[in-house]
């Protein structure tokens, strides 16, 4: 398969994905209240903390702003129970490697949001439906 | 001798006494048989559901498929006003993001992984969500009369030529049908569960309430067998971020590590 029809793929299935798990009724917690699902927005940065945790994985970023100081923001990701089924591993994303997330923001304007992509420096891609 | 034969007497009052208790007592609570070889083999003869199943509505290569939502529930006219109400005090989430479990019928449509086991007289179902365990006896046993309220209620269930058929009563007031719909102390849940193929089941879950619903509702799933996966375990207050306040706001408590 040709890149981009495979980009082009891969973007078509974490949209299915992110829809998909909104749209269940009784996932842990309901995503639209906290976190705007209708905005994406995308930070690059250091990675300071991954909490391989349920209900939901954290990732903690250091990530430089506008005036040069290090900011700590926070994302926050699926479980690690249905990450591990579909190819991530505790060890997928580890203190200091560099990384562009993409992600829904909070709507309380905090510095963080829900996780969807990480583009790592490597060109390797964990998603929230999967690591590819 | 006569004094003998009082003292007989009285001896065999009382042992008819205890006797008769004892009988009453087990009348109440039979204490089931432990199961011999002969029920273990019969286990070989039920329709195969045991392992570890999950709806296959989230995945990765196009596993996943959308499903269109369930139907609503019809309610009865005080139901529906307790809806509105309910509604209308416009609350972000549920409890759920507080960690509470979300007891029958929610905890049975969970985007996670159930494991079924069968031993005999009884079908045991693992819920990987909030780390959940039903219990479904099958030795014949009826339903308690008033049983105490659970988030899962109380079930027994029987088979139905290749159906498994679990009827489940007694459920806590902090349970819903739906989001903000209350049920009544007499809804009642039976579920048919059933092998589609080789690893696919379905389940059809008819919620009863005739305080609530204005008539039976219905919805079905089905789920994936994937016999490679184990249920993991799965803590919710481990880190869990997401809150609902009690004025019904939702918000992530946002602490950076080491601060």
């Amino acid at each position: 398969m040709r890149p981009i029809a495979r980009a082009a793929r891969r973007t078509l299935l974490v949209a299915a994905m992110i829809g998909g798990v909104a749209a269940l009724a009784w996932s842990h917690h309901a995503a639209a209240p906290v976190f705007d699902m209708s905005a994406e927005k995308t930070v690059t940065g250091v990675v300071k903390q991954v909490d391989w945790t349920n209900p939901h994985i954290w990732i903690w970023l250091e990530v430089q702003n506008a005036s040069g100081q290090a900011e700590t923001w926070g994302f926050e990701g699926m479980s690690p129970n249905f990450l591990a089924r579909r190819g991530w591993t505790r060890t997928s994303l580890m203190p200091g490697m560099r990384i562009t997330v993409t992600f829904r923001p909070l709507r309380d304007g905090k510095s963080g949001g829900m996780f969807m992509t990480g583009k790592l420096e490597d060109g390797k891609v964990l998603t929230s439906a999967g690591a590819e | 001798m006569i004094h003998d034969r009082a003292m007989r007497r009285t001896i065999f009052i009382v042992l008819l006494l205890i006797t008769a208790a004892a009988i009453s007592t087990a009348a109440q609570h039979s204490i089931p048989k432990p199961p011999a070889a002969a029920d273990w083999a019969a286990l070989a003869r039920l329709p195969d559901l045991t392992g570890v199943w999950e709806a296959p509505t989230v995945g990765r290569g196009g596993r996943g498929r959308a499903v269109a939502p369930p139907p609503e529930p019809q309610l009865t006219p005080a139901y529906a006003v307790k809806k509105r109400e309910l509604d209308a005090r416009n609350s972000d989430d549920t409890e759920a993001a507080n960690c509470l479990p979300t007891g029958m019928p929610a905890i049975m449509g969970h985007p996670y992984p159930y494991e079924f086991l069968l031993t005999p007289g009884k079908v045991t179902i693992v819920s990987e969500a909030y780390m959940q365990v039903r219990h479904v006896y099958t030795d014949g046993r009826p339903l308690p009369a008033d049983p105490d309220p659970t988030f899962n209620g109380t079930s027994v269930g029987r088979w139905d030529g290749g159906t498994l058929v679990v009827e489940t009563i007694g459920f806590s007031p902090l349970t819903t049908i739906t989001r903000n719909t209350p049920h009544s102390d007499k809804m009642r849940i039976v579920e048919r569960f059933h092998l589609t193929g080789p690893d696919t089941m379905s389940i059809e879950t008819t919620v009863i309430d005739p305080e609530a619903l204005a008539r039976p509702w219905t919805t079905t799933r089905t789920l994936a067998r994937h016999r490679d996966w184990t249920i993991r375990e799965y803590i919710c207050e481990e880190n869990n971020r997401n809150f609902l306040d009690a004025q019904g706001k939702a918000g992530v408590k946002l602490t950076a590590p080491g601060k």
